[in-house]
This record gives C-alpha cells, structure tokens and sequence, in this order.
C-alpha cells in the first residue's frame, strides 16, 4: 500500500553556515503554518529535503494524487523551498517497486497522454538492497517499457524522469514543481507594507517576504471616496501576500479629514506629495508600533508623479527608517507578470477607486523643490495630522 | 434610516409577510397542485384563487398568466418564446437601446440567431422617436419590445402612440411591454392596452425576491423556456409554489388599493425634491413628465459612488445607474442613449421612492445633501 508523500527541496537555506540551523527550524514551522488546512503533518528533514507526510492514514488531502496536489502547490508557496515532487512511498522488494513504477506512470500518462519517452534515475540509499543504482534503473525501466504500451527509453531527452529512491522506503516519482524560492520568512525581521489596492504594493509586499522578511501592512481608506468594496479588496490582497507571507495584521488608517484637511489648506500640484510624506510618518509610527524595522512601498521610478526621483527624495526626509522599494527598477509589465504569478493580478484590477483618485491634481508638480513642499506645509498641523491618523486605525488579522 | 431605492428592490410589506405566515402555519396548503389527492387538490384550488386575484387585478384572464421566478425570466421566456415560435410573422425585432439588460441581452443572442434587430432612437425627453418607429416597421415586423417605465429615469412610454403605430403598419406584430417598474405606480389593465406581453415583478412592489408574473394574451403562441411537467398549461414548467403566488398576489393587491394615494403623496415628494435640487448645484435627468417615482439627478462636483457612499453615512440609500450594473464602474447606457453629456451621466444618482416613503424624509435628504457639500466638496 502506497502512500502519497511531497518531496520539498530546499535552495539558498543550503548555503548558509553556522545559522544553518536557525533558518531550517523556521522553514519548516513556516510550512507547518501554511499547511496547517491539510490535516495532521509530519514534517521533516533529511538534508537538504524535507518531506511532507500526513500522519494519519485517512488524511483525504493525500488520499489520491489529484487533491495532493493542491498540498504541493501549498509548498511551493513557502518561501525557502525550490522545487517539490508528489512522491510515493512504500514498502518491498524490487518486485513491489516495478508494480508501483507502473501504476505511476500510467497514472502520470493520464494527466500528460503527450509524454512518449522516458527515462529512470535511481538512488539507492539502503545499501542492504540486493540491486545496486544502475541495476534499479535497467530493472524498472525494462518493466515499464514491457508493461506500458506506446512509451520508449530517450536517455539525452526524455519527456519525464522516473525517479526511484530506496531508503528505509521506497520512493517513485517524477517532475518537480518550481518552488517560489528566497529565504524562509521570519529570518530577516518585520517590514510594514503601503499597500494600495493597486497592481504594485502586492507584488512589493511579496518580493520582501521573499527575503524572509515578515510583514504588516497598512491601507488608508477615504471613505466616502472610496468604497467599503475598495477596503474588501485590499483586504482580499493582503490575504493573497499573507499566503506567501505568512500571518500579518493590516491596518486601516481612517484617512479621510486629513486628506480633506490638505485638499482645502494647500496647494493642488503639491497635493499627492503632502499627502505621502503624511502616509509614511504615520506607517512609520505604526511600524514602530508592531516591531518593524522598516518601511515597504510598491513605488517605481518614474510611473507617476510621485514616483520621480525629486518626489522620492523629499518623501523620505519626513521618516527615519528605511524605505525598501523592491520594484524601484522594475518595468510595469515584469511587475504585471509578478502580481499574475502570485494570484493577486485579478483582484487588484477590479475597478473600485483607488486610494483616492478624487484627490489627484489634474497636473501635480513632477521636480518639486524644498521651497514647494515648505509652502504646501506651512499652514498644515502635520504632527496633529499623523497623531489623529495613528489614532483613528481598525486593525484587521490576516 | 432613509430607503430612496425602491426600484432596485422594495422592502416586504406587512400584508406579505402575514400572507407567507400564514401559508407556511397552516400546514394544509403544501401540497403538490399537481398530485390527484385531496392535498394536492387543495393546493391546486388556492393556486388557481391567486390566479383569479392576479388577473382581476391587472384587468385580464387568468388563463393569461404564469407565475415566474422574476422579471427577467418573463422577458425572456416573451422575447425569444415569441419569435422562434412565430417566424412565419416576420425576422425583425424592434426595440430601444434603453431596455432592461433583461431584454438587452435577449435581443444581442437573437441577433446572433439570425433575427434582425432595429433600435428606434431615443429623444432627449425619454421617449422613442415615434417617426422613426413608423418608418422602421415593416412586414418583416415580428415583435416591438419596449419598457413601461424606465428603471433609471422614470421616463414614460407613450404606449398608446406606439399600439395605434402598430395597428396600423402591421397588425400581426406583437409588442413585448416590461411593466417591471410600472406595475403598482400606474393603472394596467391589460385587457384594453393593446399589448400582447408582458413581464411583472414581485419584489420591486414590496412582495419577495424569487416571484414575477408573465402575461400572454389570449390568442399568442409562444414557445415555452422551462420545459419539463407541463405545469401552467406547458407555458411554464415547474412545480408551482403557491407561497410565491400568494406573495406576489397579494403585494399586487396592496399596491393596487394604495395607488392612487401613493401617486398623490410621490407626486409631491418628487416636485419638491426637484425644486430643492435645482436651486442647488444639481441637474435633474428625468423629463418632466417621468413618473414621480424615479428621479435621476446629477450631482455636480460628486462622482456617483461617491455621493452615494456620502449619503451612506447618515443611512441614506439610493443608487448609481441600474443596482445590478453598479460594480461595472460604467457611465449609464440609458443616460448616454437620450443624449445627456458624459460627465453629467458620471455624476448621476437614482432615487426612488414607494408609497411609504415621506415628505419628512425628502426634507431630511436636502438637508443631508447640503452638509455634504459643506463637508465632502473636492473640486478637482
């Protein structure tokens, strides 16, 4: 009786020295979190791959290979891991292995009728085993190619690799899922992400998980001016990072008199520059707040008014802590493509109002200069602003 | 709390809600109208009361009409049921570009059947151009296809215009009226319109979700949309639910004895609403013959989500464009189609109103208006 196992490969975790260690430990507590809708787990390592095994026998997720695949795809999706094969585990001799061999393949041939050539890779693990590498492969690749009609042997290019494993068990299966990669969240300290609502901050919210970096998030409504449906959907975005990378808070800035309060005491073309420098001082108070140690924004040079180097050097005087911008150099089609692969793409295009697009300027100032935003200022309580902003948050767990 | 979206759906009335009470308490009335037994009998004779209830209130037979699950199925179980069962009569459809999605719909998979399709323009008060009408009816004529009412402006239909139109150029054509948002606001006796179809819904006049009604005079054919038991003589296949039939009958029946009444005090309502709005930074959109109880105005300097999320916050609810093409983010068709200016369409908001609703509440909603623009004007 075979039992439906992941094989999850670890990368650059593997390269690390004396913390080692530490990053394996949060690697497989981060996948015990992200899989924990599946039933009891057994997660463990055996050196630079860690399996995945339901601990009890009538666990419906692993019961056949199409609902385990939905597990598998949750294990790609945990940062740290590279690459992960739904494998099968069993028990008995060369004999046991050739039938359960065959049941795979043809099994796999269902979901790929196009594959007509293969190859065996063996690994013999238990030296006790009578067969040695070489001999596993001729064995079970001559039973397949006898037993399976229509399949030949392409050693230089096969259509899939059957590989075969013999340890305390046996192991068949074959291809790989590409894992998201990085490194394991909860190693590289907590960021607070401006999420928007837009295509952008998604994506930059995920890429810094990648880096193993845990997040919060912080959204800021103008209601009336835009919708409880535009709140829904940040939410449903958060939920969509929150899958990569892991637990989060978002906070929900009422933002509404401020930008009223701005809109009416000073200038329009400054409008969505003051309006940012008010934004980040509040996420930075919030940041500091939650534990985090930095400041994450979705911004790429040169894509709107706000985003262009003069822009970006003022906002970042009103904070102290870094602001990471990992989509900086990034063309908008490659970020399109990022926010697709991630699942978030459909969502953040739904066309409810962005963070208020009522409050644009028709031509906001693109070089702005410190006399500019010194006058935009001038009759604006900015510290009241951000005091009644960190004030006014609802704190919504992801 | 101030309900000003009446046309997307109404809230049930007591007499309803009594109504289904009392059939779910009774405990006799749940059997099939179709089963030989003394239950199903039962259930069959109560059925056929609501019927009779039904025609007597919309002035025709009861053997004219079936119980459906709501407007939209009444369109199109009309629309496409008459004309593939009446080729013989014509190939073209003529209908307007400010139709009901319900019809809409129906006339674009038509059109993709095979059926010629001619929209007859819209004018600037609402109406369609009854020239051009008379110009586009021909002997390929099968069907007209219009609306009582307006959903979005309130704009009337100039039916009596439109049958004489009919009578005259082809006599075998048969007009398609959806009464969806006239029903319970104006007189409809069926019998004497001149109309061959019609669709009617339950929960736009305070009866439940999930009941409308579909006329289909006496001497019509056409081809059913759900076949399977044969129920309401093979027009409309289905086991009957005679909880709906009561909900809806009798909300027809309360609208009808609180009509007139109803009409008077919307009347007045809708005149000071327009009056108060005008003399504001707002733009009536409705003619001003529309029925009183749909007003589309635009609001200057608000887009119309965010009016009504403003509105929202003190409990005022309206609505922007039709209720179900809202999450679309589209300027409305309607509005476009009678010539009012993209910007003044973006703008638009529908109130609309039903018999409870008040000269208090009117007043209360200027009121409201004015502190929004007191405190929420962006001027961009």
């Amino acid at each position: 009786m075979a039992t439906n196992v992941i094989l999850a490969r670890m990368g650059e975790v593997t390269l690390k020295g004396l913390n080692r260690g530490k990053f394996e430990i949060q690697l497989k507590s981060n996948l015990k979190y992200r899989l924990r809708q599946f039933g009891k787990l057994s997660i463990y390592q055996s050196q630079s791959r860690i399996w995945i095994e339901p601990k009890d026998e009538g666990n419906q997720f692993f019961a056949d290979e199409d609902s385990a695949r939905e597990v598998l795809e949750a294990v790609t999706q945990v940062f740290g891991i590279v690459s992960a094969s739904l494998t099968r585990k069993f028990t008995g001799d060369i004999k046991a292995i050739d039938d359960e061999a065959v049941d795979y393949v043809e099994h796999l041939l269902k979901l790929h009728p196009e594959y007509k050539t293969f190859k065996v890779e063996a690994k013999r693990g238990d030296k006790s085993f009578p067969l040695n590498s070489p001999m596993i492969c001729e064995e079970v690749g001559a039973n397949v190619l006898e037993r399976v009609p229509g399949l030949s042997v392409n050693v230089k290019s096969p259509d899939f690799i059957l590989n075969v494993e013999v340890r305390d068990f046996n192991y068949v299966y074959a291809g790989k899922v590409m894992g998201h990669r990085g490194l394991p969240v909860g190693t590289a300290g907590k960021g607070m992400l401006l999420l928007s609502g837009g295509i952008d901050s998604p994506v930059a919210g995920y890429m810094m998980a990648s880096r193993g970096m845990t997040l919060d998030a912080v959204y800021f409504h103008s209601y009336p001016y835009t919708s409880e449906q535009a709140k829904e959907k940040v939410v449903d975005l958060a939920k969509i990072v929150s899958r990569f990378a892991g637990r989060m808070n978002l906070y929900v800035v009422n933002f509404t008199q401020i930008q009223l309060d701005m809109y009416k005491n000073s200038p329009q073309d400054m409008l969505t520059i003051t309006m940012r420098r008010v934004m980040l001082q509040i996420a930075e108070k919030l940041a500091e707040k939650s534990g985090a140690k930095c400041l994450i924004t979705g911004e790429s040079l040169g894509q709107v008014a706000s985003q262009t180097l003069e822009a970006i050097g003022i906002t970042n005087e009103v904070v102290k802590m870094p602001i990471l911008r990992p989509l900086i150099g990034m063309d908008k089609e490659a970020t399109c493509e990022l926010s697709r692969k991630i699942g978030a793409f459909e969502t953040s295009i739904l066309p409810y109002e962005d963070c208020c697009t009522v409050f644009v300027a028709k031509h906001p100032k693109t070089h702005p200069k410190h006399e500019d935003i010194e006058f935009a200022e001038k009759d604006l309580d900015i510290a009241a602003m951000v005091e009644s902003g960190v004030a006014d948050v609802e704190i919504i767990e992801i | 709390m101030i309900y000003f979206d009446n046309s997307a759906t109404t809230r049930p009335c007591e007499a309803v809600i009594k109504a289904i009470d009392d059939q779910l308490g009774s405990g006799e009335l749940y059997g099939n109208p179709g089963s030989l037994h003394k239950l199903g009998t039962n259930a069959d004779k109560a059925y056929n009361k609501a019927l009779e209830r039904a025609a007597s209130c919309l002035g025709c037979n009861k053997n004219e009409l079936y119980f459906t699950s709501c407007g939209t199925e009444g369109s199109n179980t009309a629309i496409r049921g008459f004309v593939h069962r009446n080729k013989r009569i014509g190939n073209t459809i003529i209908s307007t570009k400010t139709e009901h999605k319900a019809t809409l719909e129906v006339l674009k998979l038509l059109e993709s059947e095979g059926f010629i399709v001619k929209y007859v323009p819209m004018l600037s008060n609402g109406k369609p151009d009854l020239g051009s009408l008379s110009d586009m009816i021909d002997d390929d004529t099968v069907l007209l296809c219009f609306t009582h009412v307006n959903n979005e402006t309130g704009a009337l239909l100039p039916l009596e215009d439109i049958v004489k139109i009919r009578n005259e150029k082809k006599r075998d054509a048969a007009i398609f009226l959806d009464c969806v948002q006239s029903l319970g606001k104006l007189d409809i006796k069926l019998r004497n319109m001149g109309v061959d179809m019609a669709t009617f819904s339950g929960h736009k006049i305070h009866s439940i979700k999930g009941v409308g009604m579909l006329y289909i005079r006496q001497g019509i054919k056409v081809d059913p949309l759900i076949l399977g038991g044969g129920q309401q003589n093979n027009m409309r296949s289905g086991t009957q639910s005679l909880i709906l039939a009561e909900a809806m009958v009798t909300a027809m029946e309360e609208a009808e004895s609180r009509r007139d009444e109803a009409y008077v005090n919307i009347s007045a309502v809708n005149a000071y609403l327009r009056e108060e709005l005008a003399s504001r930074d707002a733009k009536i959109l409705s003619p001003d013959d529309a029925l009183p109880f749909v007003l589309n105005v635009s609001f200057d300097g608000f887009e119309s989500e965010t009016m009504l999320h403003c509105l929202e916050i003190y409990d005022i609810f309206v609505s922007t464009v039709s209720a179900c093409s809202s999450k679309a983010k589209q300027v409305s068709y309607v509005l476009l189609e009678t010539g009012v200016d993209r910007k003044i369409a973006a703008n638009s908001i529908r109130l609309s109103f039903c018999r409870d609703n008040t000269m208090e509440e009117a007043k209360e909603f200027i009121g409201r208006v004015d502190e929004i623009y007191d405190l929420y004007l962006v001027k961009r």
